[in-house]
């Protein structure tokens, strides 16, 4: 096989799985510190995208201008759809299911929202430096691929550093491990399960735009998104961030990898396959839980 | 300065406290004794706003503690080291001690409370970077205990702080709660050694099927008939 191909697709692939990783982070998160498993997470990824999308088309803004600017947006509209639909339901018997089928319903929502707004054609970010390319030796990088690399990174470096150094993300993992001893100690389990929701949907936001860099997107593109966060969740662990990042690499390069050398319609099959044996050897995932 | 009256608590149907009422007083050392299941834990639990009462009312020099949540509690001095220690497992020894000093009116003091409770437990000091789930049952008791120390008690309630532990740990931690005292601390003690416990604090009430069944001075409880045949075994 050619050794520059191989090469080249293993670093899309590098760069693909940071995205998701940056895309699966908060839906770990919010699964793992709060049992919701958040099915709209990626339906707010792409609205992210779209917002991105209408602020370049109209108003020439850089997506990763876009993308600081709309984490916090996006955290104040989830800390209103957390009041609103997630704190009712976390008092329910099953969380886990009860917050599906309901997050499950705004996904599709905000799906027919997007379509009303932005309409059903598939779209692509075109930053100014689109058709750019950074290109050393054999190896060819299209700038929007790398700004996309390098905004996932950004993005989970903070939400790593914000759970390692701050008191509020010291207290989301502490939420996480022992809910009853964080209370005791002054941790205000609401709080803390809506700043959880609420940061994981902004990251989402970052994650879709991210991934609207590397891939042209539509209002029901969340719906193949989500199918990779629960994949990169499932094997990186739920609740760990270090362990989503990993899976985000693995699996990454193993779709990169699959896409070059394999015919289209195996890729999938290929992934989903290997997820599946995984599940057997490795219900708990790869890595020990712990944030 | 801690006053419950009356006391009533429910899980569901089930009565686990039935008109409990006692006190702690100001640096005074309390003891809380009982067999399995007769409503020790719960008895703290409600203390610390995690279990709401049924009826009857708990107060604080002079205020009602009634309807305040955790974090409120905490905030006011009131202080626990839970049953099983409950340390946060996949955070370092130093992490859970920070936590212990999450609430911002002792978050300011917190280097110098880690200084504290190192000098208190070098052994914590040692092991500061390494995973609370990886540290022995011992060193577990310490960094519970410590964490608690981290949120500036007025009163530090301890429930079992030497169950599981060998009797060279527990030895330690009743003379180090012991020092906490002697200091001016005030505490409630629940524990299953009876002996040690009745010997190193002032007060004791003894909890059956969640009504006190006795109360007095610790010394007068250790001769007690009923406490010497139900819980020393004499
Ligand atoms: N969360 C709960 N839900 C239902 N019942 C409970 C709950 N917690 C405790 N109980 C019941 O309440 C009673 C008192 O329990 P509690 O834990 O307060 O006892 P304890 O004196 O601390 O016992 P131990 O010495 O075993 O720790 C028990 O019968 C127990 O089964
Ligand atoms: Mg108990």
């Amino acid at each position: 096989m050619d050794a520059v191909l191989i090469i080249q697709s293993l670093i899309s692939g590098i760069m693909m799985g940071m995205v998701y990783a940056l895309l699966g982070v908060g839906f770990s998160l919010t699964w793992g510190v709060m049992h919701v498993i958040h099915i709209s997470h990626a339906a707010f990824g792409l609205l992210g995208a779209y917002l991105a999308y209408s602020m370049l088309q109209y108003f020439g803004v850089d997506p990763v201008v876009s993308a600081a600017a709309s984490a916090p947006l996006l955290f104040l509209v989830a800390c209103g759809v957390y009041q609103l639909l997630i704190r009712p339901i976390t008092r329910a018997k099953e969380v886990i299911v009860a917050s599906m089928i309901l997050t499950f319903g705004l996904a599709i929502i905000l799906e027919n929202v997007m379509v009303l707004i932005w309409n059903a054609d598939p779209r692509v970010l075109t930053p100014t430096y689109a058709s750019g390319a950074l290109i050393v030796g054999p190896f060819y990088f299209q700038y929007p691929h790398l700004v996309g690399f390098g905004l996932s990174i950004v993005g989970i470096t903070t939400i790593y550093l914000f759970l390692k150094k701050t008191y509020t993300g010291m207290a989301v993992r502490a939420a996480w491990q022992q809910p009853e001893a964080a209370q005791l100690y002054g941790v205000n389990l609401y709080r803390i399960s809506m700043i959880t929701f609420a940061l994981a949907v902004s990251t989402a936001g970052a994650g879709g735009i991210s991934l609207a860099l590397l891939n042209s997107f539509e209002p029901h593109s969340h719906n193949l998104w989500l199918i990779y966060l629960f994949l990169v969740v499932i094997v990186g662990g739920v609740g760990n961030v270090i362990g989503t990042v990993l899976a985000g690499l693995i699996i990454g390069v193993i779709t990169g990898l699959s896409m070059a050398f394999l015919p289209y319609q195996w890729v999938n099959l290929v992934t989903f396959g290997l997820l599946m044996i995984f599940l057997i050897f490795r219900p708990h995932g790869l890595f020990r839980q712990g944030v | 300065m801690l006053r419950v009256d009356n006391l009533t608590v429910c899980y569901g149907q089930m009565q686990a406290l039935r008109g409990v009422s006692m006190e702690v007083s100001t640096g005074e050392m309390v003891a809380l004794i009982g067999g399995n299941g007769a409503g020790k834990t719960t008895l703290i639990n409600t203390i610390s706003g995690l279990v709401p009462p049924a009826a009857g009312s708990l107060s604080w020099e002079g205020r009602p503690l009634n309807g305040l949540t955790p974090d409120r509690i905490c905030r006011e001095g009131i202080v626990q080291v839970p049953e099983g220690r409950k340390l946060f497992p996949a955070m370092t020894v130093e992490e859970n001690l920070i936590m212990g000093a999450y609430l911002p009116t002792v978050r300011k003091q917190s280097q110098e409370s880690l200084r504290k409770v190192y000098d208190i437990f070098p052994r914590l000091a040692d092991r500061r970077r390494q995973l609370a789930g990886s540290l022995s049952g011992g060193e577990q008791q310490m960094a519970a205990l410590g964490r608690a120390l981290m949120a500036r008690p007025r009163l530090l309630m301890l429930d079992e702080p030497s169950l599981g532990l060998s009797p060279k740990a527990a030895a330690e931690i009743f003379a180090t709660i012991r020092g906490l005292n002697k200091e001016g601390l005030s505490v409630l003690l629940v524990s299953q050694e009876v002996l040690e416990t009745l010997a190193i604090t002032a007060h004791g009430y003894v909890l059956e099927n969640g009504v006190v069944a006795l109360k007095g001075p610790s010394l007068e409880l250790r001769e007690d008939p009923k406490v010497k045949t139900s819980y020393l075994g004499l």
